[in-house]
């Protein structure tokens, strides 16, 4: 407890400037470390000045005694003993009379909230934007290289495992099922179906053998590993809940809400490159000759056409 | 006695609950928190267990699974093609509950709309049973309720638990087929061609395969008279000719051979204990 | 107090009981402590009351090998199954903290079910307690939320694709759904993002709701009281006069008769 102010000779020194000279006497002399040792001598020479003066002043206590009046204060009798294992001591609730004392002031109150909710606000909105919006730009990428169209034999599905963004590694592996289907009016035609079922994302499989599982193609000298693998499906099957597709990707059996999605390709110097995927409708017709109802890429699981697409008006910026 | 109406009961009551607890309950600790501790010890030694006999049975790599399953899968491929997704046991019912909404309109019940029912009618559940009977036999509602929940809940998780779909060219299953299915060894290429070709997909074969899309169980379709090699590899090969407008034709993926494979595997498979 | 303590003795214990009543006179700390361990429970709560702190447990061996786990995995696509592998098989004890919090996670979700059935064949979600009960919920909801972020860590197989079935379940839903869905996945594709991004959740913002949420949750207990069995003749649904006249069945059989005497027959009304 400290005792009660009045009733002792303060011991304390007088209040006294040296030490702020003698704290930056030292702040110079580390500094000088750094810098060379002329700012050495110079720190030095401040924190002994300094420090000289300060500890003159300390002592000047001890060998005068000061002619000061000792402070003296009215102290305020408590108005009730504060038990310590009442805890609280010191939270009390401001009482009636307290509040008449200090009517509530509305400007102070409304700066308060104001205030609080400025601070949340500036907080808050920036924070809130970086967690989301992040999630709705981007999304670009460049076509993908996939081979020579040599490669791709007519009329033949291939599995063809390639990277989204090559210079983001395997997490952006996709693949696609390939059939070049000729040509058609003297252009290539090809059918790409993604793998991705559009129920809710599972790897659908082909129905049917994979043949010459040994043989993968490498898309050597070029930034994107392609795998090739043929295989000939009579249709696409999901091994989570049991979607059914025929070869065009039309939904056949189970939960799948539309067909296959599929990727935009095009023909550069004999190559084939996948681009952008869409979301299909439906597609009627066969391979050169198919009719593709052609959206906008959606997520699986969402209806594009009928009744339920009401249930999804709008689509986040991809 | 005067007539309350009925939260001033509840108040009565909890205040009666409370004056009973001070008069007559017994402190925290040691008493109840003795119990609470045995309970914790048996919770912690539960887990080391599980970890142990996890870590002590599977081996180093993901192909060395032990009694509770491997230690890791192989590397994430977002370009496989093989691998068949499964959720960890605690979403089992979920998993399942999507298998059986197999019609496309039906697919947001469940994944949304039964989940957020259930969700609000838990939340909700202090509102809707407002009496203040507490006694298990004098609540019929809840314990109906209750036991239907986990009914419901359990043959859920055991169906999305057991829901098998094999891979092509397993060959530890097809191993197993012809084990208990007693096939002959000219019925193993055809065997193969039937899990590489994804007829599982929709039907069932000794307990493997999806049962939910309507097609038929095939372990014992040899057994059915009046077929044979031929007919099954012809009905394969274009199941429109049989009126079957469901089912892929395979007469363009399946070589002649192929076909005839399949037959033969087809018309060998007299279900268990029916065989050759 | 019969006999006078030696001075020794009396020394030895102003020595302990100084920085406790130090910490009391500057916090009253203590005094809520004992509060809470000396606080009265009904008299025939047993084992099944047990499982709410059960979970606890659970949850706090998830916080601790969690914490830990943290130090040596590495969230990137890139590193994340090395990270995992190299925790798992080749760091000393690395196996024991992982499997730990891996089937510790399991425990954790069957405890709060069981928990949550307990309170509810007890009828403990009625009034006053019906607010603990939808932070139950609510902690269930998380529990279960934090469980599918932490699926996605070991960027195995199974978890990447069980990741990509949860989030496109939640773009099936109406209107924002798939905004849900691509905030969940941090871009337009799972990628780099969308682990770190789960590893936030799973890390700090899920398990600082759920201390949070399980804070108010125990001070609801403490405060109202934990639920005597529906079978107790304290309060349990029915007003005194209902209870038998004598003693409730049990008493005798299993345990020593009541001791409270006339004061537990019901007769004062």
């Amino acid at each position: 407890m400290e005792p009660p102010a009045g009733q002792h000779r303060p011991h304390a020194p007088p209040p006294s400037l040296w030490p702020v000279g003698f704290a930056v006497g030292i702040a110079v002399l580390l500094t000088g470390v750094i810098l060379g040792w002329v700012v050495v001598a110079i720190g030095a020479l401040l924190t002994a000045i300094f420090g000289f003066l300060w500890v003159r002043d300390v002592t000047g206590g001890l060998r005068t005694v000061p002619d000061v009046e000792p402070e003296r204060r009215e102290v305020a009798p408590p108005a009730a003993p504060i038990r310590a294992d009442e805890g609280g001591a010191g939270m009390v609730a401001s009482s009636e009379s307290e509040i008449e004392r200090f009517p509530r002031s509305k400007f102070l109150e409304g700066a308060t909230l104001g205030l609080g909710a400025a601070i949340g606000g500036v907080v808050t909105a920036p924070v809130l934007g970086f967690a989301v919006l992040p999630a709705f730009r981007g999304g670009e990428h460049e076509e993908v290289d996939v081979g020579a169209v040599d490669d791709f034999p007519e009329k033949e599905w291939m599995i063809t495992t390639f990277r989204l963004d090559p210079d983001l590694g395997d997490v952006t592996a996709r693949t696609a099922y390939v059939r070049n289907n000729g040509m058609l009016d003297g252009r290539p035609s090809f059918t790409i179906v993604s793998n991705r079922c559009v129920h809710l994302g599972c790897p659908v499989q082909p129905n049917g053998p994979a043949e010459d599982k040994g043989t993968q193609f490498d898309n050597k000298g070029r930034p994107n590993q392609v795998i090739r693998v043929p295989t000939k499906p009579a249709g696409f099957g999901c091994p989570c809940h049991g979607g059914q597709y025929d070869t065009e990707g039309n939904p056949t059996a189970g939960p799948p809400v539309r067909a296959l999605d599929r990727f935009e390709f095009s023909i550069r110097g004999g190559r084939l490159f996948i681009g952008k995927p869409y979301s299909v409708g439906g597609v009627r017709g066969e391979a050169a000759d198919a009719v593709i109802r052609r959206y906008d890429h959606v997520l699986p699981g969402v209806h594009v056409e009928g009744p339920s697409a009401l249930m999804y008006p709008l689509e986040p910026p991809r | 006695m005067a007539v309350r109406s009925p939260l001033e009961q509840r108040r009565a009551q909890h205040q009666r609950y409370k004056e009973d607890v001070q008069r007559t309950g017994k402190p925290f600790y040691p008493w109840a928190m003795f119990h609470d501790t045995v309970m914790s010890l048996v919770v912690v030694s539960v887990i080391v267990a599980l970890a142990c006999i996890w870590y002590f049975t599977s081996g180093e790599s993901p192909g060395e699974p032990g009694l509770l399953g491997p230690r890791f899968t192989s590397e994430a491929d977002p370009g496989t093609t093989s691998f068949i997704p499964r959720p960890d046991w605690y979403f089992y019912f979920l998993f399942y509950l999507l298998r059986i909404f197999k019609w496309p309109e039906s697919v947001i019940l469940g994944t949304v709309g039964i989940p957020t029912i259930l969700l609000l009618l838990m939340l909700a559940l202090p509102f809707l049973d407002v009496r203040r009977e507490r006694r298990l036999l004098r609540r019929p509602v809840a314990v109906v309720a209750a036991i239907l929940v986990v009914l419901s809940m359990g043959i859920l998780t055991y169906k999305g638990a057991t829901t098998e779909e094999s891979l092509g060219g397993d060959e530890a299953l097809i191993e197993e087929w012809m084990e208990a299915n007693n096939l002959p060894e000219e019925a193993r290429a055809g065997a193969v061609l039937y899990a590489e070709t994804g007829c599982q997909q929709c039907h069932l074969y000794l307990g493997a395969g999806s049962a939910n899309l309507g097609a038929p169980e095939l372990t014992a379709i040899g057994a059915e008279g009046g077929k044979g090699v031929d007919y099954f590899a012809r009905y394969i090969g274009n199941p429109r000719q049989f009126g079957n407008t469901v089912m892929p034709i395979y007469g363009e993926s399946l070589s002649e051979e192929n076909l005839r494979q399949m037959g033969i595997f087809l018309d060998a498979s007299k279900g268990p204990g029916g065989g050759g | 107090m019969p006999r006078a303590k030696s001075a020794r003795r009396q020394q030895i214990e102003r020595a302990v009981l100084y920085p406790l009543d130090w910490l009391e006179e500057r916090s009253g700390l203590i005094g809520g402590v004992k509060y809470f361990i000396f606080r009265k429970v009904p008299q025939d709560i047993g084992w099944p009351q047990t499982l709410g702190s059960a979970t606890l447990t659970a949850f706090i061996v998830q916080a601790v090998t969690g914490a830990i786990l943290a130090m040596y995995y590495k969230p990137h696509p890139e590193t994340a199954y090395e990270s995992i592998r190299y925790i798992t098989n080749d760091l000393t004890l690395g196996w024991l903290v992982r499997g730990m919090h891996r089937w510790g996670a399991s425990v954790f979700i069957i405890l709060m079910f069981f928990h949550m059935a307990r309170v509810f064949l007890y009828g403990a979600y009625k009034y006053p307690r019906e607010l603990n009960w939808i932070i139950g919920v609510l902690l269930l909801a998380l529990g279960m939320f934090e469980g599918f972020t932490g699926y996605l860590l070991p960027w195995d197989q199974t978890s990447y694709w069980a990741s990509v079935v949860g989030i496109n379940i939640n773009g099936t839903a109406p209107f924002l759904g798939p905004f849900l869905a691509q905030f969940l996945q941090g871009g337009a594709e799972i990628g780099a993002d969308t682990i770190s991004r789960f590893y936030a959740l799973h890390m700090l913002l899920l398990p600082g709701a759920l201390f949070a949420l399980i804070g108010l949750h125990l001070y609801l207990v403490i405060r109202l009281g934990v639920t005597s069995p529906p079978w107790s003749p304290e309060a349990a649904g029915r007003d005194r006069a209902e209870v038998a006249p004598t003693t409730n069945g049990r008493a005798g059989l299993v345990r020593p008769g009541s001791r409270g005497g006339l004061t537990r027959t019901g007769v004062r009304k």
